[in-house]
């Protein structure tokens, strides 16, 4: 039944998703988060993404870049769609904590019934802001890949800036996790 | 024993064995189960549809979310050997880790026994209830008789058209294996489950429980009306209906044993895992009724009401700090505290200004856990709350 519904799903975004490159050099997500990029990534664009961009190296059946910017008190986390689907939605909150946030994270990413499992939380200055820095495996219950994955955030004025990467653990994970790392390092969080 | 008792106990217990002949036929639940199965020609629809079974069990033995856990697969293979009997050599048990309610088997004999179900269940019998339920759909060969309805329907050409014939098949059969079942073939599993259980040994009387704590939870959820927000009551019998029929059937197959010591002593190592994976579900209403009933029935106690902090936490409505401090301090107080309901107490503390409570409660959880995870983070409050 979830490869049916998979197939769907992928028939869904070919047929709605639209596919831009994302050129090396700076890079403005939302209005407050730049990065840096040593080389072009493949942005995606469909409705269910929201409030995150979705980047990918490879396509999105095999790696996901998800990056957030500016989500605000109360914002719902990927409201309809793929990613929520008939499951709970959840919300960002600007009181939360960081291990809130990451638990936020681990109920986005384990929607589909996927299993998720923390590895590390630790410090991390992200965006110039104090921040948080986490790395988890994943098993990807629709297709039983088993993934890698690290995310970074921070929270500024109650608002919350994060990018979450991950990939198949045993080829492509260690392939992009140097860029994606390079990535979260240039990110700036900016003041308006 | 003299003769003379002896034909009086032996008479006295086919007359008892009579009585519930009478009463099992009254109920519908006196059941001759088929022969075993032979393969059936791969040219008919049953034969493809056990070829698809096969190679979608050759994947889901591959796949990392099957516990390989020797003990624990062999304990639910045995259940499901007691309650197939003959059927025993044919049926293929796995336990897949996804937190929800779910078994389901495939006419070719492989069982799926989902976690969700075994943290759910509070014994051997009502596990025994949902494997029998699924042996009845398979030794009344139901998966077949929906392949070919749906094969009739105009809906089927439309899949065709969109995924091609074979892709398209392949996937109705894990639907018409899994979700597909009318009321009526409901019904039938109901009765043929509450048979093997019986024959088996076990309690029916459990087998009502299942739906009715299955149907506790569901009310709890957002919406709360079963059949619109969970679709395995969109396609089963209504609860209360299904609940007394199993209830007037346990009637006519009393006694059996439980199985509550063997349940615990061979699910308790998985228990922790369980739980988070429920946990993360994010479905915070339906957790907060299952943890409720567990710690009521003294199941597990310490790391269910962790767990139920833990949820009133992540929830974070109004009062549930308060809620979460309480769990988080009845787990830590326990004989086998779980160090995790240190790190609760710590984090509540440092978020309410309690600095002192805070400090010793996140360092007597990094004392118990010095590799957790989230080490690294903890000690950064710590520092904050020591400046």
């Amino acid at each position: 039944m979830n490869k049916l519904l998979c197939a769907i799903l992928i028939l869904a975004l070919s047929a709605c998703a639209t596919v831009k490159k994302i050129e090396s050099g700076d890079n403005l997500v939302g209005e407050r988060l730049s990065v840096t990029l040593d080389g072009a990534w493949n942005r995606l664009d469909f409705p269910s993404i929201k409030p995150a961009q979705i980047w990918t190296m490879e396509g999105v059946t095999i790696d996901e870049f998800l990056i957030y910017s500016g989500i605000h008190d109360g914002q719902v986390m990927h409201p309809e769609g793929p990613i929520g689907g008939k499951q709970r939605n959840f919300a960002f909150h600007s009181a939360m904590q960081t291990e809130e946030i990451v638990s936020m994270f681990e109920g986005v990413l384990c929607r589909d019934n996927s299993t998720f499992k923390l590895l590390k939380l630790e410090p991390y200055q992200f965006g110039g802001k104090k921040g948080f820095r986490f790395e988890y495996e994943r098993i990807r219950k629709v297709d039983n890949v088993q993934l890698r994955g690290v995310g970074f955030g921070a929270v500024d004025r109650g608002e919350l800036f994060a990018m979450i990467y991950d990939a198949p653990r045993l080829t492509f994970f260690p392939r992009y996790q140097s860029k994606v790392e390079a990535i979260a390092r240039t990110a700036v969080i900016k003041a308006s | 024993m003299n003769r003379r008792q002896l034909l009086s106990a032996a008479g006295a217990c086919c007359a008892q064995a009579l009585a519930r002949q009478v009463h099992a036929q009254a109920a519908g639940t006196d059941y001759a189960a088929p022969h075993r199965f032979g393969r059936p020609d791969v040219a008919t629809d049953e034969g493809g549809l056990w070829s698809m079974m096969d190679r979608e069990e050759r994947s889901l033995r591959r796949s990392p979310l099957v516990l390989r856990d020797e003990k624990l697969v062999s304990y639910v293979q045995d259940i499901c050997c007691r309650l197939g009997s003959e059927h025993c050599p044919d049926i293929r048990a796995y336990v897949v880790r996804t937190p929800l309610f779910n078994a389901n088997m495939a006419p070719n004999g492989m069982m799926q026994v989902w976690t969700g179900l075994l943290l759910r269940v509070e014994n051997e019998a009502q596990l025994a209830a949902v494997l029998g339920h699924e042996i009845g759909h398979y030794l009344q060969r139901h998966s077949v008789e929906r392949l070919r309805d749906a094969k009739s329907k105009s809906a089927l050409a439309q899949v065709l058209g969109a995924f091609g014939a074979v892709g398209a098949l392949g996937q109705l059969a894990v639907a018409a294996s899994a979700f597909a079942y009318g009321r009526e073939h409901e019904r039938e599993a109901d009765r043929i489950g509450a048979y093997l259980m019986h024959q088996a040994g076990y309690d029916v009387a459990e087998s009502a429980k299942v739906w009715s704590n299955l149907l506790q939870e569901v009310k709890a959820r957002e919406g709360g009306d079963p059949a619109q927000t969970a679709s395995l009551f969109a396609t089963h019998p209504a609860p209360p209906e299904r609940q007394a029929d199993l209830e007037q059937i346990a009637k006519s197959l009393p006694g059996g044993s439980t199985g509550d010591d063997a349940f615990a002593e061979r699910t308790r190592r998985f228990l922790d895992d369980w739980l988070q994976d429920e946990v993360k579900r994010g479905q915070y209403a339906e957790s907060l009724v299952l943890l409720t009933r567990h710690i009521d029935h003294g199941k597990a106690r310490e790391l269910m009401t962790y767990y139920r902090g833990e949820v009133h936490r992540l929830r974070g409505e109004a009062g549930d700090q308060a809620l979460a401090l309480a769990d988080y301090q009845a787990a830590a107080a326990s004989l086998d505290p779980p160090a995790a309901a240190f790190r609760g107490i710590g984090l509540i503390s440092r978020q309410q200004g309690q600095r002192s409570e805070a400090v010793e409660a996140l360092t007597h959880y990094l004392d118990l856990a010095p590799d957790a995870p989230d080490a690294a983070f903890i000690k950064t409050y710590l520092a904050e709350l020591t400046s």
